[in-house]
């Protein structure tokens, strides 16, 4: 018989932490919780406990997807560097995904798909998604704009979403987490320079 | 025992790895100065972003040049505070990380403590003693009585001495970071200029903003006056009022407390002007001061504090050990 895939899930892009650990397509453990600047006390925790429940090591792990951004920049470090981490110390295939497409893997429905997070100064992060034949597809580039602005312009029906826990099963049917190649290269997508940068130019 | 610390609390990405609280295996510091050069001082975003792009690189050569295996880590010791939050949080939640992949015990460790520590690297410590630590975010007199046990004298009231350090080179137009630069012309003035007291009466509690003002005011004059302004003097004059007062109040603990030994910590203990006057003044005790490599921040100074606060009472930290930009050490 074939041994099932053991994978660990991370996103902690929003207020909302997400950790979970799959066999194949069937979810083990998880935590889905919406926190206020405290993922870097739970994050590990979760890990443990979710681990041990399940008497699974990290080194029993066959690939982590992590969700890279854009999003809120300390939160959603928490979640990659420990991806990385793990990555780099047992050598385990990390994929990383959109956060953005990981909220929107959260509905159902056969509108448009705009997930949204609020990115501060009249701004959202902004990724319009379809699903087709059973598969999420981004249909035009995540971005960083005005809400407002950004919906005058969709073609055709669509429902926002701004949370909601992630449909783990879609997004491996989906094909949309990327292999990383180099596990020290594995960064956070934040979608925008920092002021000083800006400033700067 | 084998230490494997981290430290990232400000602009340095660091790991290393200690043998018995002593023998530095390794010491990998990945510094960002040249990055936030061009900003004129640390941007805590732009720090952070560094942070994560380094820190598994800094890992892996940490353990390529200590030729240590990971099984044979006895404990993973990390910098908890203070700090810039989004810079510790890379430290801890990767230390936490590593802990738990490999099974290690992990304990996180106040920096202020690590800076202190770094001088167990060059003598063992002698009880009573007395520690000036002095950096861009302390300004402390710290007397210990035994291994890693801190009683706070004084402080300062205001700004840290080398925040003044950084303000006096920017108002007078050196690049950052100003503390150094200042140090080196100060040894090329006299001290010409009057500064104001700061002495602060008989407290060990210290003040820096008043000097600072008076600076930013003395080169704001000159320069209406449209006067030249002798900048190596400048320097000369500050430093003298700054580490005279540094100087005496350490002298002053000293007797007071019948202190054995005495010993400087923090990025302002390279000061060399500093290091002139405390060889000079301090006789009576044995005088410890840190190589310039272990003043500025590094992950081996975290190692040994995080060495002896295990070898105390054995407490580790679990899964939940946060990151904390202000932390107190005592
Ligand atoms: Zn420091």
């Amino acid at each position: 018989m074939k041994k099932s895939l053991k994978r660990l899930i991370i996103d902690s892009s929003t207020k909302y932490l997400y950790v979970a650990l799959y066999s194949d397509f069937q979810c083990l453990g998880k935590y889905y919780q919406s926190g206020n600047n405290d993922h870097s006390i739970n994050i590990m925790g979760e890990i443990e406990s979710i681990f041990s429940m399940n008497n699974i090591k990290v080194s029993d792990l066959d690939e982590i997807i992590v969700g890279i951004g854009p999003g809120s920049y300390t939160g959603l470090r928490i979640g990659v560097v420990v991806a990385k981490m793990f990555g780099w110390n047992n050598g385990i295939p990390v994929k990383t995904v959109s956060s953005l497409a990981l909220i929107a893997s959260s509905f159902d429905g056969d509108k448009l798909i705009l997930a949204e997070m609020d990115a501060r100064r009249g701004n959202s992060f902004l990724g319009l998604y379809a699903i087709e034949n059973g598969k999420l597809l981004l249909q035009d580039e995540e971005q960083l704009t005005n809400l407002e602005e950004y919906k005058s312009g969709i073609q055709g029906a669509y429902d926002v979403v701004s949370f909601g826990e992630p449909n783990i099963p879609l997004i491996i049917h989906s094909e949309i987490a990327l292999l990383c190649k180099d596990i020290h290269g594995l960064n956070p997508n934040y979608l925008r320079l920092t002021e000083a940068e800006r400033n700067l130019k | 025992m084998i230490v494997l610390s981290v430290e990232s609390s400000c602009d340095e990405t660091s790991v290393s790895l200690i043998r018995d609280g002593k023998e530095v295996l390794s010491n990998v510091v990945l510094s960002q100065i040249d990055i936030h050069k061009e900003y004129g001082g640390v941007v805590p975003e732009i720090a952070s972003r560094e942070h994560i792009k380094g820190v598994t690189m800094v890992f892996e050569e940490a353990l390529r040049n200590a030729k240590i295996d990971k099984k044979d880590i006895d404990l993973v010791a990390v910098t908890k505070g203070p700090g810039l939050i989004g810079s510790l949080l890379i430290g801890v939640n990767a230390a936490k990380a590593f802990a738990y992949a490999n099974d290690i015990q992990i304990v996180g460790v106040h920096h202020i403590a690590g800076h202190i520590y770094a001088n167990a690297l060059t003598k063992d410590l002698v009880f009573p003693l007395i520690c000036l630590v002095v950096s861009g975010g302390h300004t402390e007199l710290i007397l210990m009585k035994e291994h890693y046990n801190f009683i706070k004298l004084g402080e300062t009231m205001d700004d840290a001495v080398g925040e003044a350090y950084d303000k006096v080179a920017r108002t007078i137009g050196l690049g950052y970071p100003g503390g150094p630069l200042v140090d080196k012309l100060a040894a090329t003035g006299k001290p010409s200029y009057h500064m104001p007291d700061i002495s602060m009466g008989d407290t060990f509690d210290f003040s820096f903003s008043g000097i600072k003002s008076h600076v930013i005011n003395l080169v704001h004059n000159i320069n209406q006056r449209n006067e030249v302004l002798n900048v190596p003097d400048l320097c000369t004059s500050f430093q003298e009022a700054v580490t005279e007062v540094l100087v005496s109040k350490s002298i002053r603990a000293i007797n007071e407390f019948d202190a054995k030994m005495f010993m400087i910590a923090g990025g302002v203990a390279a000061n060399k002007g500093l290091r002139k006057k405390i060889a000079e003044r301090i006789t009576n005790v044995e005088v410890v001061v840190p190589e310039f490599k272990y003043c500025t921040d590094n992950a081996a100074m975290i190692g040994i504090a995080g060495y002896y606060q295990f070898q105390k009472d054995q407490k580790v930290d679990d899964m939940k050990l946060n990151g904390s930009s202000r932390l107190n050490l005592i």
